[in-house]
């Protein structure tokens, strides 16, 4: 095939998904789709391979792949041109239920040439607990609307009877109408323009076009396999919800031009709503797999062809029907991510061509936080506290990770600004930073993350309520590399204040300053009402490389920017400050005692 | 000939060794660790940590035990194994 027709087909189809997403943003009024950009889009084959995804959540890309395909199996034989399927059950192929999936085909000339499919996070399921995220649930019957797939479409007619009934289930359902309704608009416009391009190129040419890029990329990322060494790398993460520790462990094996991902060793599958299918733990790993192998591949089937899963069955990483999931996407699926993340950066650092495409791991750890209750407008309102998204670089072997810089499943993931979140709900930020120390330490260290505190303000019931599903903060999840330090904890604080209580700091700018008892919590539904206060701290990226070897320069403007303490200057870094100036002397002396100490203090070998 | 395992490990003569003096640490394609200087702090005595965090979660670094330089480090309860990263020969 001509090489520069094949060229600009495929720049037209990043541009169809690109003007898809413009779209979804402009008619969706959730800050989790605007704000977070909590979304996907992304294009099928008529077959319901994966053509070409785009950005939003990467999570998504292989499990909206399997819920096209699930429509074509399940609509067999009924699938017309201006039809509009819906599937949310994540044991079908969603990762929780409040992700929906709107599946569109793509008809030329009375042809099924294509599919077109997307997501957003919707403003409510109807769960037990607002927001989607129910970390209360005992199973998934108790985490709202779950379909398999059903027509919401019929040959360009809205179905009354479906809308009404998913509106009727549901809290804020004008909000969840818009979620719909933007997502309808998105894929109508990726038909449009997937049509105008095979009007102007022609069908033969334009499914030639899509064979091949789905070869290219399946032998690109296989000859990028085979430059790497054989070899096995692990990985392991830790989480604990309510006391009770989780665990997924990855081995991930390259042979020649395959790798395998095997999860066995990992914990059972749990009572509480961490765990994820085996839909999301593959979502999980091809998160990170795409940007850091395939970062000049074409994202798409090809590149999910050399990849094997071990996922054991009822374990954490592939439960079973009925386990409750919803929180799956902040819980089980990103320590899927994390762990793939650092095996594939292990493998990257064996090759001295890709050692700088290394990446210790980034925001490894979300915290979803759901506010609902009335508004200072008098409404009722459910939102996520988008610094979820704003997460943490990890570092690179060239250099630091980045501040508040997001996180690799989600590349244009951003958060709100305070007043947005402000003008929305009936709060008042008393600060939001970045955070001290929260970087893990290294020769590069990771980018930090951030902390916040909320109070109530001019609301109307005296406050509102927040959903909670925090698991993590009893373990560092950013895994550092080649010596690196891990990243900080999350840490999730309720101040309690009596209401008879005069003192009431308007403006205290540390939780230490904030009047009140403070109770560490992380799971469930609290109140910020009164004078409580919320205070969220979040997880910085992992480091690289010994902090040992950090430029002491390096470390003196850290200190001077209070991204570390002086006390993490001179116990992590060995550099001795005083006065603002870094003696040099003592600085060597207490680098080589350090360094001493390390093979002086032999710990057990295991 | 020496070959790169990681970014402060190569392979040479048969060998895992540490890149930065090239002193044997074990068989190539075999776990290596066990034959390093292990170092275990508790993540709670790091600056950063904070009074949530559990207990016993631990950070071990693994350096050479000839030159002292930093090989790797990874996260672990005081139960859990070794991670193990290999080359295959």
């Amino acid at each position: 095939m001509d090489p520069i027709t094949f060229s600009i087909i495929r720049h037209r189809l990043y541009r169809v998904v690109e003007e898809a997403v413009i779209t979804l943003k402009h008619v969706s009024g959730s800050a989790i789709t605007n704000e977070g950009h909590d979304l996907m889009v992304s294009l099928y084959e008529a077959d319901g391979t994966l053509l070409l995804g785009g950005v939003g959540f990467l999570h998504h890309l292989t499990s909206a792949a399997e819920a096209c395909k699930s429509i074509i199996r399940r609509f067999e034989g009924d699938v017309h041109e201006g039809d509009l399927f819906l599937l949310n059950d994540p044991f079908t192929a969603a990762l929780h239920t409040s992700d929906i999936y709107l599946v569109s085909p793509i008809h030329f000339n009375g042809e099924l040439i294509a599919w077109s499919a997307c997501f957003v996070h919707v403003y409510d399921i109807g769960a037990m607990n607002p927001g989607g995220f129910a970390p209360e649930a005992q199973d998934v019957f108790s985490e709202g609307f779950s379909s398999p797939g059903l027509k919401l479409i019929d040959r360009g007619n809205l179905r009354q009877d479906i809308w009404d009934t998913l509106l009727n289930m549901v809290r804020g359902p004008e909000m969840v109408a818009l979620d719909l309704r933007s997502m309808i608009a998105c894929n109508n416009v990726a038909k449009d323009r997937m049509i105008a391009l095979i009007e102007k190129y022609g069908l033969p040419t334009f499914q030639e076009t899509c064979k091949l890029l789905v070869e290219q990329s399946e032998a690109r990322l296989r000859e990028r396999l085979r430059e790497l060494p054989d070899g096995s790398w692990q990985s392991r993460q830790y989480f604990d919800v309510k006391g009770e520790v989780y665990k997924v462990l990855l081995t991930m094996t390259k042979v020649d031009d395959e790798l395998t991902f095997d999860f066995t060793g990992s914990s059972p599958q749990s009572k509480y709503s961490v765990n994820c299918t085996k839909w999301a733990s593959l979502g999980g790993l091809f998160a990170p797999l795409f940007p850091l192998l395939c970062y000049d591949i074409t994202w798409n089937e090809g590149v999910i062809r050399p990849i094997k899963v071990i996922a054991p069955e009822g374990s954490i990483v592939n439960c079973t029907k009925p386990s409750p999931v919803s929180v799956a996407t902040v819980g089980a699926i990103q320590s899927v991510n994390n762990a793939a993340c650092t095996t594939i950066g292990k493998m990257l650092a064996s090759h001295e061509q890709y050692n700088d495409q290394t990446s210790a791991v980034w925001h490894a750890n979300h915290f979803a936080v759901f506010m609902f209750g009335k508004n200072q407008k008098g409404g009722e309102a459910i939102g996520i506290l988008t610094e979820t998204f704003a997460g943490a670089g990890g570092a690179r072997t060239f250099a630091d990770g980045v501040d508040i810089g997001g996180e690799i499943p989600n590349p244009i993931s951003r958060m709100a600004n305070v007043e947005t979140v402000e003008a929305m709900f009936p709060v008042r930020y008393l600060f939001r930073r970045r955070l001290m120390d929260s970087g893990g330490g290294g020769q590069y260290r990771g980018g930090t993350g951030g902390e916040i505190a909320l109070v109530p303000h001019d609301a109307p019931d005296g406050g509102l309520h927040y959903v909670l599903s925090g698991k993590g903060s009893k373990f560092p999840q950013s895994e550092g590399l080649s010596g690196g330090n891990p990243g900080a904890l999350n840490d999730y604080v309720w101040v309690h204040t009596d209401e008879s209580t005069k003192s009431n700091d308007c403006f205290a700018q540390t939780l230490d300053s904030i009047p009140g008892d403070k109770e560490s919590i992380s799971w469930g539904v609290f109140p910020l009402m009164g004078k409580d206060a919320l205070y969220v701290r979040w997880n910085g990226g992992g480091g690289i490389g010994d902090a040992l070897d950090r430029d002491p320069q390096s470390v003196l403007t850290d200190v001077i920017e209070n991204l570390i303490s002086p006390a993490a200057a001179r116990e992590i870094y060995g550099v001795e400050i005083s006065d603002g100036v870094i003696d040099d002397f003592k600085t060597s002396e207490r680098r080589s005692s350090l360094k001493h100490k390390r093979v002086s203090s032999n710990g057990e070998k295991r | 000939m020496t070959t790169r395992q990681s970014s402060t490990l190569v392979v040479s003569n048969g060998f895992t060794c540490c890149a930065h003096c090239l002193a044997e640490i074990s068989p190539a394609g075999k776990p290596w660790k066990r034959s390093t200087s292990v170092s275990i702090t508790k993540i709670v005595q790091i600056p950063g940590s904070t009074s949530s965090t559990h207990p016993d979660v631990e950070l071990r670094h693994f350096a050479c035990p000839n030159c002292s330089a930093l090989l790797d480090s990874e996260t672990a309860l005081p139960d859990d194994p070794f991670l193990d990263d290999v080359l295959n020969p």
